[in-house]
């Protein structure tokens, strides 16, 4: 370790041992399982020709157990075709995992065929009843499901006070800011944009092109508090997240200052991201200036897009990535003690990303080594960028960015087969174990594309160990409650926590890698009530189930 | 004989060393000159880009950013007017909260670098406009949170609006004044830039000068020095060659003074010494003195006609040098022991006279090197009758020039000073077996010219 520190002190070092790194296998593949699952989604953008804004941003999708089966199903968003423009009837589709490595498409069954120009989603048991709820993000009014436990969704979005609400949304996430044990909801809004205002803007000055932000208004995020009466109240105002200049498209949350009290990462496109730090009181204090956050390394503000926060370091502290436009690196921030550092450059991820447009991206142990690498959709908004940017295409290749332990990432996406490293206008992603066999499966949408499936495929017997939160007096699904692990002298750590990415959600449950060592001597569980667990010395290979206050229970393999 | 233009005997020349060193002294006196002046204007430039146009550039970024704040105070209050949102007006404090942190944090930083051209009276202006502007604002949201919504609204459009503008064409103007003064700064580059070219020209002009004057001067100098080391190579090679004609004259005289007249004595005495013995008794001591003493006159006298042609063979004036090596050679292999292996190949033509000489003496030095130091006793000669040149080759196998003395005698100066004297060339080599190949050519034009001479 004491090369690894002094390595640390040269930033330069850094960067040739990442630009340099050995081809060693990654350790995994990927099988394009999408067909063979029975998955067959098509998003609608609803594009005619008019170029209207919302069409080359979507859709978001999810990993969620709606039944709670213990098998993680899938949700797909989709939009629609524009008012006027009538072609066909798209919906979201839902897919019930049949538990054999098959999904079945249960949307209609479960009462969510419904057409919406739909953005993004978050899922959260909002009304502690075991089930998750869902909350879809649109172009216009959000829409809130409410789960009934048999299979079925009833919309309560009127009845929950989030309705009679036009707007652009975009991500969103469920989290619980006041710690009361129930679930709140953060919405992120992008412009003040509707099909009447919409802004005639142009690449050549003949034809009309996909506008920039800098185009419309900004719109406020927004937050609302759950009465625990099914009702929500926007406290956006009341809370000081209201911010009209704000042009959101992902959220996250963290906890920046181990304090227990849940904060808000926002990505805004063009405008300084925000760090939204929880004041203990309901209300939030925009810190990121003051955190290196808001801006690039060079004083400007990027157009963020998708945003993660995992301890990418093992060092206790989240770390972040923001994925920006292309020509404009990732942001891979460290935190180095007052603030964050963007450490993208050193790093090897900065250059990798420099000619892509990154959405979705994820902090994940995909190879099970014990270190979180990061998984980035690209794709760009403009069918016609090559034509302006020679070196820069439409559909743009995944990446696959390996952590090796030392604060260098490897880009292996050529590696992992399954035509994973093939362009795709990609937006969406989340991860999931849907197969139960202890690695994290991705899933990707793709704008006015299919969605994929990529089964992850271990190859070097690395081993994992997974949880399931259950909250007792925190919130059922324990959102914001943070794991810590040791085993063989590696700590890590992972929150439970919904947003993330971009549009999308991953899996509730946490999954630790843990490489080849048989045993994870220490679990500490603090949970969002304030409560710490501490468990010792538990096997790998299997998922456990831990309710808040009443231990923790071996599952029969993951 | 002389070089054309070059004096005979040329006067005592000064020593170009000072003129040199002068010109040396010149060349870098400029130099070093020219660098404290381009040091002296280039940290001119550096003054004035740090002091000017850096924090010029400084500034106005800070300005931009007074400029960009004020712009979204702007926008945050046009949405207030326009009451398209759900919320009270007070949602926006938090925003303007922001905005105030950094307009103050833009401020300081901007008053910190504020050209020295602006006035105390435009900083002034501006800080307390904003001072007035927050002032406002907070009246505005007092309002606000006390319910009157529309009033704080009116007051937005009268009063905030109007300052945020003001303070945004103040801002402005600064720009344009920094931008005034970037321009003016440039300007000021381009004239020391346009000055210190001038002064590239002049000192290129000046070094070449020196550069040129330093070059024709050690051209002049080299010129003479040449002619004057061909001068002196000339007189020392006439010098060498007039010594070798007196030795050759001398040796040729002692030799025919001891072959003419002491040789004729000792013929004489022997003679007489023989007639008297014949009147001596038969068997008496008297007789067989005079016979032992006529034998030592022999023996004289043969001594003498040995050491005569030694000094100088007449064979080679009467028979030539053919002749007189197939005499010699069998002759020094006799004196000296050492075998020799001798071969002559072409179709022999007359070599007499002069150059008969110098070749017989050149095979004489030779063979005496061979015989003083090479340590070897076989020698292999080859006389070579080309069609325009003659050719003397003499080798051994001995120690050659590597084992001998460093300094070589007056003996190699003097084969050289031969071969010049006959146009000729000589070389000295190793042969692959070792010691030394001694080869000597010789035009016969030069040669013939020469027995012409004799003729």
């Amino acid at each position: 370790m004491a090369g690894l520190a002094s390595m640390s002190q040269f930033p330069l070092l850094r960067a040739l041992g990442a630009a340099g790194g050995t081809a060693v296998s990654p350790g995994f593949r990927f099988a394009d399982v999408t067909s063979s699952a029975g998955i067959q989604f098509q998003h609608n953008s609803g594009a005619f020709g008019g170029k209207f804004l919302p069409e080359t941003l979507g859709s978001g999708c999810a990993f969620l157990d709606y039944d709670r089966d213990g098998w993680q199903d899938i949700l797909l968003i989709n939009g629609m075709d524009w008012p006027g423009h009538k072609r066909r009837r798209s919906t979201l589709r839902l897919y019930h995992n049949n538990r054999n490595g098959t999904f079945t498409d249960v949307t209609s069954r479960a009462g969510l065929d419904l057409e919406m120009y739909g953005m993004g989603v978050a899922v959260g048991d909002y009304d502690n009843d075991g089930f998750p709820d869902i909350l879809i993000t649109c172009v216009g009014q959000n829409r809130l499901f409410h789960n009934t436990g048999k299979g079925t969704f009833t919309e309560v979005t009127a009845a929950s006070g989030l309705g009679k609400r036009l707007s652009f949304s975009t991500s969103a996430l469920w989290f619980d800011y006041d710690r009361d044990g129930l679930l709140d909801l953060f919405v992120c809004n992008y412009v003040k944009w509707s099909p009447e205002h919409d802004v005639f803007c142009s690449l050549d000055g003949k034809h009309k092109s996909y506008c920039t932000p800098e185009a419309y208004r900004g719109e406020t995020c927004w937050l609302f508090h759950n009465r625990g009466n099914g009702t929500f109240e926007d406290v956006t105002a009341a809370s000081g997240i209201f911010d009209s200049s704000s042009k959101s498209l992902g959220v996250a949350m963290l906890d920046d200052s181990h304090a227990g009290f849940p904060d808000l990462l926002v990505a805004n496109d063009t405008q300084p991201n925000k760090l939204y730090r929880n004041q203990h009181n309901g209300t939030f204090k925009d810190a990121a200036v003051e955190l290196g956050l808001a801006f690039s390394s060079e004083g400007r503000a990027r157009a963020g897009m998708g945003v993660d926060v995992g301890d990418f370091r093992n060092s206790g502290h989240p770390g972040i990535a923001i994925t920006n436009f292309d020509n404009e690196m990732t942001g891979l921030y460290e935190f180095s003690g007052k603030t964050y550092e963007d450490v993208a450059a050193q790093a090897g991820i900065g250059l990798a990303s420099k000619n892509s447009l990154g959405f979705g991206c994820s902090f994940l142990d995909v190879n099970l080594d014990g270190w979180l690498d990061l998984a980035v959709a690209n794709g760009h908004i403009d069918e016609t960028v090559r034509n302006i940017r020679g070196n820069v295409g439409y559909a743009q290749p995944p990446q696959m960015f390996l952590n090796n332990g030392n604060g260098n990432f490897r880009e292996v996406a050529t590696e992992l087969g399954g035509g994973f490293d093939g362009p795709k206008v990609g937006r969406g992603l989340a991860y999931a174990d849907f197969d139960r066999d202890g690695d994290l499966d991705l899933l990707l949408t793709t704008n006015n594309g299919s969605a994929y499936l990529y089964r992850n495929d271990q190859l070097g017997g690395n081993r994992s160990i997974r949880f399931r939160l259950v909250g007792t007096k925190s919130n059922r699904d324990a959102i914001g409650a943070v794991v810590h692990i040791v085993s063989g002298g590696l700590a890590q750590s992972r929150m439970v926590k919904t947003g993330s990415s971009y549009l999308s959600q991953s899996e509730l449950p946490l999954t630790f890698g843990l490489e080849k060592r048989d045993r994870v001597d220490q679990v500490v569980i603090n949970w969002p009530s304030g409560r710490a667990e501490e468990f010792k010395n538990l096997t790998p290979g299997r998922c456990y189930e831990c309710i808040e206050g009443k231990g923790i229970a071996a599952q029969d393999g993951f | 004989m002389y070089p054309r233009g070059v004096p005979r005997s040329p006067s005592p020349e000064r020593s170009p060393t000072l003129g040199l060193l002068l010109g040396l002294i010149v060349t870098l006196a400029a130099v070093l000159a020219y660098s404290a002046y381009i040091t002296w204007q280039v940290e001119g430039l550096r003054r004035l880009q740090s002091d000017l146009i850096d924090r010029d550039r400084k500034d106005s970024l800070q300005l931009l950013r007074i400029q960009n704040d004020l712009n979204l105070l702007a926008v945050a209050m046009r949405d207030m007017i326009d009451n398209d949102e759900p919320y009270p007006l007070t949602a926006w404090a938090a925003q303007f909260q922001r905005l105030h942190t950094d307009l103050d944090d833009a401020m300081h930083l901007e008053a910190g670098l504020a050209p020295t051209t602006r006035t105390p009276e435009q900083n002034a202006s501006l800080s307390s406009s904003l001072k007035q502007f927050w002032d406002a604002v907070d009246r505005v949201f007092a309002l606000a949170g006390g319910g009157r919504e529309k009033d704080a609204r009116q007051q937005i459009q009268l009063s905030l609006q109007a300052r945020q503008e003001a303070m945004s064409t103040t801002v402005a103007r600064l720009l344009v004044q920094n931008s005034d003064n970037e321009q003016q700064a440039a300007q000021r580059i381009i004239q020391i830039y346009d000055r210190v070219q001038r002064q590239v020209y002049v000192f290129l002009g000046a070094t070449l000068a020196a550069i040129l004057l330093t070059g024709f001067s050690m051209i002049r100098w080299n010129r003479r020095l040449f002619a004057r080391m061909a001068e002196l190579s000339e007189r020392r090679s006439e010098l060498a060659q007039k010594l070798i004609a007196t030795q050759e004259s001398t040796l040729r005289y002692i030799s025919r003074e001891l072959h003419d007249e002491f040789g004729q004595i000792l013929t004489a005495m022997g003679a007489m010494l023989g007639r008297a013995g014949t009147h001596a008794p038969e068997g008496s001591d008297l007789r067989n003195d005079l016979l032992e003493v006529r034998q030592i006159a022999q023996d004289t006298l043969e001594r003498v006609r040995s050491l005569s042609q030694a000094l100088h063979p007449v064979m080679l004036d009467e028979a030539g040098l053919e002749t007189t090596l197939d005499w010699y050679i069998p002759t020094i292999e006799r004196q000296t022991g050492i075998a020799i292996s001798y071969e002559k190949q072409g179709a022999p033509f007359a070599v007499g006279g002069s150059a008969a000489v110098q070749i017989y003496r050149v095979l004489q030095e030779a063979l005496n090197n061979v015989a003083r130091h090479s340590g070897e006793k076989q020698v292999w000669i080859r006389l070579r009758f080309r069609p325009a040149t003659l050719e003397l080759e003499v080798e051994d196998h001995g120690v050659g020039f590597n084992g001998r003395p460093a300094k070589q005698g007056i003996g190699l100066v003097a084969m050289r000073e031969r071969a010049e004297l006959m146009k000729g060339e000589i070389a000295f080599s190793i042969p692959a077996a070792g010691g030394t190949l001694l080869r000597l050519i010789v035009p016969r034009e030069n040669i013939e010219l020469r027995v012409k001479e004799q003729i």
